[in-house]
């Protein structure tokens, strides 16, 4: 039986009582490869993977995907083996304290982390929620992914279900994690299958897990500390621990983690429920800058991304789909390349089932495989195809799409807020300020291209990725090929960029179904840079409608906000659709959609990005009308509203103020354009809010230069690694520069046309900001997430700073497509 | 058809197809998986190798054109990390998912090489790598630390 009380341990299922190197990931030690029959006098097999220890180092040696984080496989003596009944997890020298802890005699810390890493930092902070109430070295803590496989057989420990606490304003609590359902294959809220949220989404890492992996961390440090007073027959209120050192001073005895794992992994803890966690006062780990523990693989080149991993007998695919979406194959010559070196086969790939795509329509198409990627590439660019394409998408262009947003714009859309009396505001005003905004199509374009190897043979699926929803696509594999969840194997990779948990598109779901009709026969697929701008989702193209109606000293009367995208398209966070945060005393706003067959998903920022470079815009406008001071402008509208945290977000534009020197006079052809940024408030409950001043140079002949960043961000009760966040800021400032100053896909007959870094650009150094200063300040609340949303002021930013310098206000993005030169 | 490149020193009797770029040479018949593929056009540099000690997007380059020199992968610059210019990224943490980073520092080193004390602007011309996740900040950083650190060492 659990020691732990675990609900979901099935017979025969032990705990911790086996073998050996926790510095193997999961996807190494057990998510291992039993396809292949157990060789003769191999060994034991495990009862529930079928795999022997031996042939496993073989195959695991062998893939180079074993070898994730670089963390070696060593050899392991004979004596050693994995004993029969138990399961590759749990390992007698290794012992498993809960799901997410395992600690080896030489006091190694492994984590296991049940989100993906793609630069945020989640390995780390994830790492330290745990270890901060472990109270284990840091220096020994190694990370390693969650097997999602585990996650399908088992449910969570019952002491993680219940949140402690009152919300998002109690500091001693465990927030608001978003919870809206516990489904097993759940996408909206939070399962109660063991690792709890395993997907990559929403900047939530933090908000959504903080409080049970801070609480894995507290119940494996009071069964540590209960196994040593157990072993020293004392009371365990005399014992203290720091840095996985137990010391009971009584009588000057001492032992570690390491030497009392083993106890502590079979002694129960008698009472979960009293668990609590430090709150953030009481921090040591958590709030201090620690660098990033997969950095140092970075650097090297030995990080395993999902696109190096290699196995014995591993086959190559390159996939063509069509390239207007709902398209399928008509028909191709395999004829045509059959001979040609290295190819081996092409298969048919259908329309994606959108029961598997969150609803996404994507295309049809052809895979080859070959004995690598670049003979199965060529080879399938001298492959005829001829597509179907329906007609009514192949009509699709980017100015029939406009249209059709600017026509919904004119129709009454749908009312989401409707406060007071918006047309005597207009009607009462002094002065009415009207503008039309527009937003493209934006992919994610993360650098590396979508992959994923697969393994399908009659008892199991292999599949080796890097994903942001892992739980989803273990349910995708199941669909595909009939074989149960529980026998598919996630080997999680860190993935070359993300972005957006969707935009990683139907890269499992198209590996999944050449390697289902390829048992036997690992395959890897690989997209080109092309395919993967088909392959992924879009943040909808836009458009947006403000009016507003000013009284004699320029305050807004009336304000009237339309957004048209796509129906689909809107993303999680309408971010009008409460209260405004600028005050109109009479307020509409309403959404207006449209069909498109652009597939459309939550590319960073979502649908929020452009709404907050309407909005901010718009303010600007309206400061410039009321003549008026963009800054106190908007603090002043704050003020006047009673929107939560208004106090917070004019704090924000006050330091951001200060600490960009706004109102010094700048030389001309250089600007200043301030903007809050705050996503959540409206709630009352969990919320991120920072406000930011660019500082923006335009030449004569039109370049332009952001030349400095000042940002004033909240920390909230606490920001678990000040560090990342700095990263995320960084990143995502140049991230919404390309927004605002080169990128957008366009539509021809219903194809994406930008579908490279020639016709998409990515900013290099010499556009990059040399200066950025970033300045926290403590407020109140926990933060509802931290990355993706922050930067989009410097959308509105440079555009107002064109305004400013150029005397033209450019309303439709990106500013590059428009002729910025002045003088 | 077989012939030879030196990849960080080493020989290697490659039987492929000469015009195949070099990129797939060195990830898939030599196995080193550090340089990466992300365009393929030679636009965004995650490919960056060094051919006598000249920075190259191998994407880009037949295999073959690359035969008799020295061709040298983010594997043959520290077999631990700690060449100058791997310690400058580390201790400003540059990197966040990394996938450029092995590009990026194969031109950062190709630069310092030129010019071991390098100003910003040097750094735009030579540093052309992209990074979606926009480490650049940082990586100038990180560059100008190498660039101290490598002159410390002479």
């Amino acid at each position: 039986m659990s020691a732990t009380g675990d609900r979901g341990r099935r017979p025969g299922q032990h705990n911790p009582t086996r073998a050996p190197d926790t510095r193997l990931t999961d996807v190494q030690r057990g998510e291992s490869i039993s396809h292949q029959r157990t060789p003769p006098g191999s060994g034991k097999t495990t009862e529930r993977t079928g795999v022997d220890r031996r042939e496993f180092l073989a195959m695991a040696a062998a893939a180079k995907g074993a070898f994730v984080m670089g963390f070696w496989l060593p050899p392991r003596p004979a004596s050693a083996q994995q004993s029969e009944g138990t399961v590759w997890y749990e390992d007698p020298e290794a012992p498993e304290i809960n799901a997410w802890i395992v600690i080896e005699p030489d006091d190694t810390v492994t984590v296991r982390i049940a989100q993906t890493e793609l630069g945020q930092g989640v390995w780390t902070s994830n790492a330290m929620m745990v270890a901060e109430e472990l109270r284990c070295d840091w220096s020994r803590v190694r990370p390693e992914y969650a097997s999602a496989n585990r996650d399908a057989r088992e449910l969570a420990p019952e002491w993680t279900l219940e949140v402690m606490g009152d919300g998002a304003r109690d500091p001693n609590g465990g927030g608001e994690p978003g919870f809206g359902n516990r489904a097993r294959t759940g996408v909206f809220g939070i399962p109660d299958s063991l690792y709890r949220r395993m997907r990559t989404n929403a900047a939530a890492s933090v908000k959504d897990g903080r409080y049970y992996l801070q609480l894995a961390g507290a119940e494996a440090r009071e069964r540590l500390l209960l196994a040593a007073a157990n072993e020293w027959d004392v009371p365990v209120n005399e014992l203290t621990v720091r840095d996985s050192v137990i010391t009971h001073a009584p009588s000057g005895r001492t032992t570690t983690y390491g030497a009392i794992a083993r106890l502590a992994a079979v002694t129960p803890h008698p009472n979960p429920e009293t668990i609590s966690i430090k709150p953030p006062g009481e921090w040591t780990l958590m709030g201090t800058e620690q660098k990033n523990l997969d950095v140092p693989m970075k650097v090297t080149g030995e990080t395993v991304y999902a696109i190096d991993v290699s196995l014995p007998g591993m086959k190559w695919a390159a996939v063509k789909t069509c390239p207007v979406y709902g398209g399928d194959v008509a028909a191709y010559d395999f004829d045509a390349i059959r001979d040609l070196p290295g190819v081996r086969s092409a298969m048919r790939l259908p329309i994606p089932d959108t029961a598997l795509t969150r609803g996404r329509t994507f295309s049809g198409g052809v895979a080859v495989i070959a004995d690598t990627w670049y003979e199965a590439k060529t080879a399938l660019d001298r492959m005829p195809i001829d597509w179907t394409v329906p007609p009514e998408n192949a009509a699709f262009n980017t100015a029939n799409m406009r249209q059709a947003l600017l026509d919904s714009l004119d129709a009454p859309g749908t009312i989401r807020v409707d406060e007071g009396d918006v047309d005597t505001g207009f009607a009462d005003a002094a002065q009415v300020v009207e503008a039309t905004y527009s937003t493209p199509y934006l992919p994610r374009a993360r650098m590396e291209p979508g992959n994923a190897t697969v393994l399908v043979t009659d008892e199991r699926v292999d599949i080796w990725i890097g994903d942001q929803s892992p739980q989803e696509t273990r349910f995708s594999a199941s669909q595909i090929t009939g074989i149960p969840e529980e026998q598919v194997y996630l080997h999680m990779c860190h993935l070359g960029g993300g972005f957006g948990r969707n935009g990683n598109g139907p890269q499992a779901e198209q590996a999944i179904t050449i390697a289902n009709a390829n048992r036997g026969t690992p395959i890897h697929m690989l997209w080109t840079r092309e395919e993967d701008f088909i392959g992924t989702t879009y943040r909808a193209m836009g458009m947006a409608r403000l009016k507003a109606g000013l009284d004699e000293d320029g305050w807004p009367l009336a304000l009237e906000v339309r957004i048209a995208m796509q129906a689909d398209g809107f993303g999680p966070t309408a971010s009008f659709g409460g209260a405004s945060r600028y005050h109109a005393p009479n307020y509409r706003f309403s959404n207006h959609t449209t069909d498109f067959h652009v597939p459309v998903g939550t590319r960073r920022g979502v649908s929020q990005a452009a709404h907050e470079f309407y909005r901010e815009t718009f303010i600007d406008e309206l400061a410039r009308a009321a003549g008026r001071d963009p800054y106190l402008y908007r603090r002043e509208l704050i003020a006047r509203t009673d929107i939560p945290y208004k106090d917070d977000m004019i704090r924000a534009l006050d330091i951001a103020a200060e600490m960009s020197g706004w109102g010094i006079p700048l030389p001309r052809g250089t600007a200043r354009a301030i903007a809050l940024e705050e996503r959540g408030a409206e709630t009352g409950r969990s919320a991120t809010i920072s406000a930011m001043v660019h500082t923006v140079s335009v030449s004569r002949n039109g370049t332009v230069r952001l030349e400095r960043v000042d940002v004033a961000h909240e920390t909230g009760f606490g920001l678990v690694n000040p560090l990342s966040v700095k990263k995320q800021i960084e990143g995502q400032i140049t991230w919404f520069y390309n927004d605002a100053m080169h990128q957008a896909c366009t539509i021809a007959d219903g194809r994406i046309v930008e579908n490279n870094f020639d016709s998409f650009p990515l900013s290099r150094m010499d556009e990059d900001p040399p200066e950025i200063n970033i300045r926290f300040f403590e407020t109140d609340h926990w933060l509802i997430g931290m990355g993706h949303d922050r930067a989009t002021s410097v959308q509105s930013g440079i555009g107002d700073a064109i305004f400013q310098i150029t005397g033209k206000r450019f309303r439709d993005l990106p500013f590059s497509r428009h002729d910025l030169s002045w003088g | 058809m077989a012939f030879d490149l030196e990849v960080n020193g080493v020989r290697h009797s490659v039987d492929a197809d000469p015009q195949t770029p070099l990129l797939w040479i060195i990830r898939d018949r030599i196995g080193l998986s550090g340089t990466k593929f992300s365009c393929g056009i030679g636009s965004c540099g995650a490919c960056t190798v060094h051919i006598d000690g000249q920075p190259v997007r191998s994407c880009s380059v037949a295999a073959e054109t690359a035969a008799g020199k020295a061709i040298t992968t983010i594997e043959g610059i520290s077999s631990d990390g700690s060449h100058p210019v791997q310690l400058a990224f580390k201790e400003l943490d540059a990197p966040q998912c990394g996938y450029c980073q092995s590009g990026m520092i194969m031109s950062a080193l190709a630069l310092l090489e030129a010019i071991p004390d390098p100003g910003d602007a040097d750094i735009d011309a030579w540093v052309t790598n992209a990074c979606r996740c926009s480490t650049y900040y940082r990586v100038r950083q990180a560059i100008h630390l190498a660039a101290e650190l490598m002159r410390a060492e002479q």
